[in-house]
């Protein structure tokens, strides 16, 4: 990530808006061959020091008209993020200076031109030293101050494979930077809402859920002090969630931010349509084979008037969420979730069934795995019983069952 | 039925409290500081009001299970406190009345033995807040040595909480969620820090009842100084510069010495200057009111405002730099030889320069734990004839007792100025304290000390023109 100094943005205060600095393909053709000679830089660059190789990528910049400094040095932080240098953990400049320092200090001070009160010279001490230490002058400081960040030595670099991934992660840091200030955040979305609220939980980021329109969500995320007053606190933990954000489909984002102390407010937007990629991979369809399989079998077509969705429906109670795996839709607006529950670990068991108690209330079928012993019948959720792939057939049968006894309620 | 009893319960640095009808809260608490959050349908404030709450909830009878505090009492395995000098008794004595509020005590005065005693006192999980890492350090090795304990580590990529820990304001700041009811006593070391926007987190997201400030210097510019009262408290005891001069501090004299650029370095200087100046007046033409915060701004656009700015980086590091200023020092070395002697610079690069010349160790930022303590030790003993530092030495480390400083560069606020100075005052002996200054005549440094000696503890400022 960057660091709030490297931010870039414009704050446009009359329409109250933010616009993080973005690199696109019409207003910076240039960039790609920019990116790619950044990118020898440093893949040639094992063994050169970070000032040396900040100094090569701004010389890459040299006659470009229309690049801040600041977005050159955000560059260099993104390169150096994906890079191993030497940071000296051993200690050999420490113990270097150390031995020079205090051969050194029997005769100080150190002077230009010795007279008859101080007569130790500063280039005989530097002779003597070395010949102490047993290498050249040079050679000693070149290392005394090697564990000095500018000065660590590029290692290794393995980052960006194209000049276009090293530009697509710049856009993405910029936003990322424009909200280490931001108040709150609204994500409107209509799928990926578990990979979108598990990111959100890592970041711990507080969520307020809200149904917007028939098929999507509205996810207001902060923090807890957010209810007591307007604070940039939670900003950070929004920049983390960011990039998961972005790696997901069909969203639009909001966020309120404080550009400065004092400055009014700007509202920072995106949605998928802006056409930001991630470095993180798109969700999974699928957590089990299980899941992957019924789904196929079932297809997307109705059966006996019920349709199958894949984690359309978030259920939610104070901070507790549960996505149950599928949602069935009935031609008559009925509506059954199920959740599938496989054999992992007692842990995995033990956690499903404390979920599945906050929502004992709700109509959720479940398919339960035969090797799975926990007494998942007690909640009184419907159950069918699975050896190895569970049946459509049988799902059907429970989903019949539903419309006999239960018809009417039209809870969830 | 009866009603379930009202929860407490900290979260990340908040209070939330449940099962708590809202015409209770509406009665108990007409003016806040409860809101209700229904993210997770609760009452919900700051931690800092956790006493407060509590006190008004036990006068209007209401039984609340409180889960908030997990602090506890604190054994002190070996007290070795020097007996405190009669300020300091009446420090810690004006605190014990009211265990909140700040001490307000210069530099070299024994704060830390002021706080040591009223944690000696409140004996309970105390949580140390220092401006730096190797202020932390210090106050772990003080709390070792005065009270016997082997105090946790917050910070500094280290995570070790014990009941009493060590930590900075921007590990407290991160780490309060986790930790703001861990600890029934908060000292904020240079406590003036603590009211910055998001810093202040540290206080007001602490459950802690009792919390003690200390700076020598609690004004800040920005006036927010005044939150501290809220923070941690009002202040209980102040005790001026001007009262221990020459009585419990050594005496000491500043003298200010002008250098010279040389020749090639001047050419060099007016060159930039008269750069940056085509450039800004160039842009007035254009805009009369074009200030210098346009010129960083405008540096994306025109690779001119790049070299402008460049510029002016080049002609700063050239008054910052000048080897007149390594001259002089040699002369001080020399004038000074046998005392120990403190350098002050005014980048990492000059203080590099200093120490490549005169061979002597420098502290910086990037000097490990180890390596910083063995140079004060070493300057202690006497190993080390002097040592350079630029901003690692600002405040409050504990250095061994130096009468010699010399400040080559620096920032301009006083507060700084107020606290180099006071490393050099420590009590010792009867050697008068001198403070130097060198700036670079006829460039933006003079300035810059004009600004510096704006601070009342430079009075009576000597100055020398060299030949």
């Amino acid at each position: 990530m960057l660091t709030r100094q490297l931010a870039i943005a414009e704050y446009d205060f009359r329409r109250g808006r933010l616009l993080p600095d973005r690199l696109t393909r019409g207003a910076h053709g240039g960039y790609v061959d920019y990116a790619e000679r950044m990118l020898s830089v440093y893949r040639i660059g094992v063994g050169r020091t970070r000032r040396e190789l900040h100094r090569a990528v701004r010389h890459v910049f040299a006659d470009e008209e229309g690049c801040p400094t600041r977005r050159i040095d955000a560059f260099c932080k993104l390169l150096d993020d994906a890079s191993d240098f030497d940071g000296d953990r051993k200690g050999r400049a420490a113990k270097l200076r150390q031995k020079v320092f205090r051969l050194a200090a029997p005769h100080h001070p150190l002077v230009e031109r010795a007279d008859r009160l101080f007569e130790r010279q500063r280039s005989a001490m530097q002779s003597d030293i070395a010949a102490q230490l047993g290498r050249s002058w040079q050679q000693i400081e070149q290392e005394l101050f090697s564990d000095v960040i500018e000065f660590h030595r590029l290692v290794k670099f393995d980052g960006y494979d194209s000049p276009q991934r090293l530009l697509a992660r710049y856009n993405v840091a910029q936003v990322q930077a424009a909200l280490f200030g931001a108040v709150h955040m609204t994500v409107w979305a209509s799928s990926d809402f578990k990979t979108i609220l598990r990111y959100a939980k890592l970041a711990r980021l507080m969520h307020t859920i809200t149904r917007d329109g028939l098929s999507g969500y509205r996810l207001r995320l902060d923090g807890p002090a957010s209810v007591l007053r307007q604070t940039r606190r939670y900003g950070a933990a929004m920049a983390r969630f960011l990039p998961a954000l972005v790696a997901c489909r069909q969203w639009r984002m909001h966020a309120l931010v404080e550009p400065r102390r004092g400055a009014p407010p700007l509202s920072l937007d995106l949605t998928s349509a802006d056409g930001l990629n991630s470095h993180l991979p798109p969700p999974e369809d699928f957590d089990s084979q299980v899941e992957q399989a019924f789904a196929e079998k079932w297809g997307t077509d109705r059966r006996e008037g019920w349709l199958l969705e894949r984690e359309t429906e978030i259920l939610h109670q104070g901070q507790k969420v549960f996505l149950p795996d599928f949602v069935f839709r009935h031609d008559d607006g009925r509506k059954v979730l199920l959740e599938i529950v496989g054999f992992w670990t007692p842990e995995y068991l033990q956690a499903k069934l404390q979920t599945l108690h906050v929502f004992r209330d709700r109509r959720i079928l479940l398919a339960i795995s035969q090797q799975a012993s926990e007494p998942f019948a007690q909640l009184g959720h419907e159950v069918v019983r699975y050896k190895s792939a569970l049946s459509v057939k049988d799902v059907l049968a429970r989903l019949h069952d539903y419309g006999e006894e239960k018809k009417g309620d039209k809870s969830n | 039925m009866p009603a379930p009893a009202a929860r407490l319960s900290f979260s990340q640095g908040t209070l939330v409290l449940t099962g708590a009808r809202p015409e209770l809260v509406k009665q108990f608490f007409p003016d806040g500081p409860w809101i209700w959050d229904r993210r997770v349908d609760a009452w919900r404030c700051d931690a800092i009001w956790h006493d407060r709450v509590c006190r008004r909830l036990d006068e209007a009878g209401v039984a609340i299970d409180d889960e908030v505090p997990q602090w506890q009492p604190v054994r002190w395995p070996h007290v070795d406190i020097h007996p405190l000098r009669d300020e300091q008794q009446q420090a810690v004595a004006a605190w014990m009345k009211t265990m909140r509020g700040c001490v307000v005590m210069p530099t070299g005065t024994g704060k830390t033995e002021v706080a040591l005693e009223i944690m000696r006192r409140t004996a309970g999980s105390t949580l140390i807040v220092a401006p730096v890492r190797d202020l932390m350090y210090q106050w772990q090795r003080r709390i070792l040595a005065g009270l016997g304990y082997d105090a946790g580590i917050i910070g500094d990529r280290v995570y070790r909480v014990k009941p009493v820990s060590v930590t900075t304001y921007d590990s407290a700041c991160i780490h309060v969620g986790k930790l703001g009811n861990q600890f029934g006593l908060i000292v904020f070391d240079e406590c003036h820090h603590l009211p910055g926007p998001i810093r202040r987190d540290a206080a007001r997201m602490s459950a802690a009842p009792m919390r003690l400030g200390l700076t020598a210097t609690p004004e800040r510019s920005d006036g927010r100084h005044v939150d501290l009262k809220t923070l941690i408290g009002p202040i209980v005891y102040e005790l001026p510069i001007s009262a221990v001069k020459g009585r419990t501090l050594a005496d000491y004299e500043v003298t200010r010495i002008a250098v010279h650029l040389s020749d090639e370095e001047r050419a060099k200087y007016d060159g930039y200057s008269r750069q940056v100046r085509a450039y800004m007046a160039e842009r007035r033409k254009d805009d009369p009111r074009f200030s210098w915060e346009d010129l960083c701004s405008s540096t994306g656009r025109s690779p001119e405002a790049r070299a402008a700015m460049a510029a002016y980086y080049a002609k700063k590091s050239i008054e910052d730099r000048a080897e007149d200023k390594l001259r002089v020092l040699e002369d001080l070395f020399r004038l000074h030889v046998g005392e120990p002697c403190l350098v002050f610079a005014g980048s990492n690069a000059m203080a590099r320069d200093v120490s490549r010349r005169f061979l002597i160790p420098c502290l910086l930022s990037h000097c490990r734990k180890q390596e910083r303590a063995e140079i004060l030790c070493g300057l202690q003993e006497g190993v080390y004839p002097a040592l350079v530092a630029n901003r690692v030495l600002d405040e409050g480390v504990d250095l061994p007792e130096v009468k010699v400083a010399v400040v080559i560069g620096g920032l301009a606020s006083s507060r700084q100025a107020k606290q180099r100075l006071g490393r050099i005052l420590r009590r010792s002996g009867n050697a008068r304290a001198r403070l130097y200054e060198i700036v670079t005549a006829d460039t933006g440094d003079v300035q810059r000390s004009r600004r510096r000696r704006a601070s009342d503890a430079y009075e009576g400022t000597r100055h020398r023109r060299r030949a």
